[in-house]
């Protein structure tokens, strides 16, 4: 139960950062869901090289979390290249070759992961849009897009790790923001984990992410995975999914949950109410407009 | 014209400033409105107001006769329940506009979102633009005008109403039709398009209710019922009841329904046992007197609370269900007894608002007689989500009880099969739910405590939810409680039971810290005065009675509740039954029955050395059965009490 927002510029605009506008949307939205925040955010790739976030805590637990995962990646040959602990997180950026799924699986087991990707970083905690910006710097991040949510936690706790985005697990720089309850959860979940795949919580959200992925994974085009994802899934969603170059959403067919857009020359923002698309754009009277339902879009600053 | 800012100003603020202005007669102008909710809710004057720009959700919702031009979009729930008036949109609505309306002319430029009309039931809606998903869903009157694309599933359930559509009809949704319009009605809708200045050339299609669905072909046969109470709790195999039950659906082919609770034996409140012996101290004389009962419910967020002279209040009982002569007789009772009374669903009579002292309004999905008017003299509104004895499901008076006074206070078309709806237009999550708080507390000026009903199902998650979304107050309603009418498998098979429901949220409000900041009110099953200290003993800040306060007022379950034909004119609404019934003497009845309420709660407390209700606590009780002990985690303990000294002291 939640808000969700996303933002895509198709060029540089001076003064504003990806970080900054999907702080400005969330807060317009912050009614949707006061338990936790969090941002999906793409800055800075370099090739060969990836960036993981991990939850580890506080004081001695950290330490002894950062000294796990310290010691999986050596296992994994992924050579440390720059570390920090910031807020809760430990975030690290490794070189790293080898086959991506396996070594998530396995760095999993070691601490809990927020991301994984060659520009990806998912910032979530609990506390509010600005709380959560105070405590990882959020509106300093540049980047062509993002995406960002607001939770309110109904089935399951008020933790960093339940909150969104939720990372694709085991799949790169793919990220998911889901407003709404997939109903055909387990069924789905039991279908793809047949086929070797991991989840790491029970939340539907984690779900659409590596349903996404593995669609991708096999070549589909995002928006064909799209596509599939509205026959698939069953229940009330509206979601936003980003990769390393595009986001897209997906509405079910029932139309349950609000979804509004807005595009002009400098960007494309959707959010799940036009309060927080005005927050961009105060005082302004846009020309927004509602997907219908069962209808999906991807946008990417190469078109 | 007055300018308000809001880009200055906070919606609440603004709001009061309008209903001021609305109230002097001055017209507002909104600048800098930025899609902000709530804009206009719970104006009642004559006045124009401009937003120059969009507005958020639920924009000119609860009002009545004001004039709102809006240049540009609006979010969901435009115009919710409007009463009269006029709201024109310059361009696009999000899903549901006009959800609910009693009256009033809705006009959208540009294109509508999904569900536009859900429960509308009178007035006109005009799209210039396309409908999307399902318009006119369960529309019960009025007409909706759409110049564009019809979207999918056009009419889906409505029962009265036309849907006039100028493009493409799409698809027609569950029991709607296509028909033929009459030149007047063609007429009437170009006159309507002339008068807002809207060029359309093209020709309609009318669609109307169908008909087929949810129809009785024959009634069931009628025999001479077993009243409840002779089958109620009964656990054999095979009795008269389930003899009878075999002969009627022999007859029809299908379910049966009728009201009251469920007849199963369930654990409930009495297999628990206090933990202390009693017997010598309940003697007491004048005991009413050495315990503080008196209790304030609702007032915790800063609203006015509802001032209980015991913390007891009546269930709610829609007026429909029951005749307005008993609502009237509870509502005096109420009174007396210096507690709260409830609506139910179906509307505030006149009778009843004079009659009781406190009244909570209850909001259903169907918004059957919800208005801002009736809102504005309540002293508490309660958002219904189920209820205990068929949690999750709507249900249907039928046309013999949709008399023209009941159809009239629900704003609706007298006589038609009525169907109220399991879920609201506007709360599809947690997170609608909190914007429709808002919009109730806007309306009335964040005076009256919001409660949430909820009839116990995941109640772990759902009293969460409720406390999260800043409810002032639950009304949490076990399997035990009892309905005008349901389908007999499920008021005896689907729910869980009043002891498990407030044992799991007390544990639910524990997990994340909040107890402090939700009252609970317990019920579904409470029979007596010593149910209601198990209740408060078990966390319960107050407890509610239904069931009870109907028997105490002359039910003799004579199971024909569904079928209005009640004789001793309760539940039904002819009048040759209904006068039967005398209002005052029955509501001496439950007066006296809820001061032996009052008489055992103080009788109990006291016996169990405390001077205030509120110092009662589980450990005070302990159960009777293993089961019970499951439920509660309280000690198993059948054997009987020793009596401790202090006991004896008393």
């Amino acid at each position: 139960m939640c808000g969700i927002a996303g933002i895509l510029f198709k060029h540089e605009v001076p003064g504003l950062t990806t970080g900054q506008a999907l702080i400005d949307m969330l807060d317009g939205c912050q009614h949707r869901g006061p338990d936790s925040t969090g941002f999906a955010l793409y800055d800075g790739a370099h090739s060969g090289q990836l960036k993981l976030r991990f939850f580890v805590g506080e004081a001695e637990a950290a330490q002894e979390a950062i000294a796990r995962i310290r010691r999986a990646l050596d296992e994994h040959d992924a050579k440390i290249v720059e570390e920090e602990t910031i807020g809760n997180n430990y975030r690290v950026i490794v070189d790293f070759n080898g086959n991506l799924q396996k070594f998530s699986y396995a760095i999993e087991h070691a601490a809990k992961v927020i991301s994984i990707g060659s520009s990806l970083e998912i910032v979530k905690d609990v506390g509010s849009a600005a709380e959560v910006d105070a405590r990882y710097e959020v509106n300093k991040v540049h980047g062509s897009h993002g995406l960002g949510h607001v939770r309110l936690a109904t089935e399951s706790d008020v933790k960093p790790e339940a909150s969104h985005p939720f990372w694709a697990t085991g799949f790169a720089d793919i990220a998911i923001v889901h407003n709404g309850q997939i109903t055909n959860y387990w069924k789905m979940r039991r279908r793809l984990e047949r086929r070797g795949f991991e989840f790491t919580t029970d939340n539907d959200s984690e779900l659409i992410a590596v349903y996404l992925a593995d669609k991708l994974s096999q070549g589909l085009p995002l928006k064909d995975a799209l596509q599939t994802s509205i026959e698939d899934l069953d229940g009330t969603f509206s979601f936003l999914v980003s990769t390393d170059r595009e986001i897209g959403y997906a509405k079910d067919r029932l139309a349950a949950k609000p979804m509004v857009m807005y595009e002009n020359d400098d960007l494309v923002a959707v959010a799940s109410e036009e309060v927080s698309l005005n927050k961009l754009f105060p005082g302004q009277a846009l020309q927004t407009r509602e997907p219908l339902p069962g209808t999906f879009a991807t946008w990417s600053r190469s078109i | 014209m007055v300018t308000i800012d809001l880009g200055a100003v906070p919606v609440r603020d603004a709001n009061e400033q309008i209903r001021k202005h609305g109230k002097a007669g001055e017209n507002v102008e909104i600048v800098n409105p930025d899609a902000r909710h709530h804009i206009g809710v719970g104006l009642t004057a004559p006045i124009d107001v401009h937003i120059r720009g969009s507005a958020g959700y639920f924009c000119a919702g609860l009002t009545d006769q004001a004039t709102f031009t809006i240049d540009n979009n609006v979010g969901w729930g435009l115009g919710d329940n409007i009463y009269s008036g006029t709201v024109i949109v310059g361009g696009n609505a999000g899903a549901i506009p006009a959800v609910g309306i009693r009256g009033a002319n809705i006009i959208i430029k540009g294109n509508m979102g999904s569900r536009a009309g859900q429960v509308m039931k009178a007035g006109t809606l005009l799209c210039a633009g396309n409908a999307n998903f399902m318009a006119g869903y369960m529309l019960y009157g009025g007409r909706i005008i759409i110049l564009g694309d019809s979207g999918e599933r056009v009419g889906e359930d409505m029962t009265g109403g036309e849907i006039f559509v100028g493009g493409r009809v799409q698809d027609l949704g569950s029991d709607a039709e296509l028909t033929d319009m009459s030149s007047q009605e063609d007429e009437s809708i170009r006159e309507f398009l002339d008068r807002f200045e809207i060029p359309f050339n093209g020709s309609f299609q009318k669609i109307v209710n169908a008909g087929k669905k949810l129809r009785y072909g024959s009634p069931e046969r009628q025999m001479r019922s077993l009243p409840f109470f002779t089958f109620s709790g009964g656990s054999s195999y095979w009795n008269a009841k389930v003899q009878e039950d075999i002969h009627i659906k022999s007859q029809s082919g299908r379910y049966r329904i009728r009201g009251y609770g469920t007849a199963r034996a369930l654990p409930h409140l009495s297999d628990l046992a206090f933990a202390r012996d009693l017997s010598r101290s309940v003697g007491t004389a004048d005991v009413i007197s050495k315990v503080q009962m008196y209790t304030e419910i609702g007032g915790i967020n800063g609203a006015n609370p509802l001032k209980l002279s015991m913390p007891v209040m009546v269930a709610p009982m829609s007026y429909g269900a029951l005749s307005r002569s008993t609502k009237h007789a509870i509502g005096l009772a109420s009174a007396m007894s210096d507690i709260a009374e409830n609506t139910g669903e179906g509307g505030m009579s006149d009778a009843q608002r004079n009659a009781a002292k406190q009244l909570i309004f209850q909001c259903l999905g169907g918004r059957l007689g919800w208005n801002i008017h009736d809102m504005k003299r309540a002293d508490g509104l309660e958002i219904y989500i189920s209820q205990g004895a068929k949690p999750g499901l709507g249900g249907q008076l039928m046309a013999k009880k949709v008399t023209q006074e009941l159809a009239d206070i629900r704003g609706i078309p007298a006589g038609i099969d009525l169907r109220s709806p399991s879920r609201h237009p506007d709360i599809l999550g947690a997170d609608d739910l909190v914007i429709k708080i808002e919009e109730f507390r806007e309306a009335t000026g964040y005076r009256l405590p919001v409660s949430v009903k909820l009839g116990a199902g995941r109640v772990r998650d759902d009293i969460k939810i409720a406390v999260k979304d800043g409810f002032d107050f639950i009304e949490l309603d076990g399997m035990q409680g009892s309905t005008g009418a349901g389908s007999s498998e499920v008021i005896d098979f689907v729910g869980i039971p009043t002891l498990a429901a407030i044992i799991e949220a007390e544990e639910a409000l524990a997990e994340i810290g909040r107890r402090q900041d939700i009252q609970i009110v317990l019920m579904g099953g409470m029979r007596d005065g010593v149910d209601a200290v198990k209740g408060l003993c078990l966390g319960a800040d107050a407890v509610a009675f239904g069931t009870s306060v109907i028997i105490a007022g002359g039910c003799i379950a004579c199971m024909q509740c569904h079928v209005g034909q009640c004789v001793t004119g309760i539940a039904t609404q002819d009048p040759a039954h209904e006068k039967r019934y005398q209002p005052e003497v029955e509501a001496q009845n439950i007066h006296r029955f809820f001061e032996s309420v009052r008489w055992q709660i103080a009788a109990l407390t006291h016996a169990l050395g405390y001077d205030d209700v509120r110092k009662l606590s589980r450990n005070d009780l302990v159960a009777l059965t293993p089961e019970a002990a499951a439920i509660t985690g309280l000690p198993y303990e059948p054997a009987p009490r020793k009596r401790s000294a202090e006991a004896l002291a008393g």
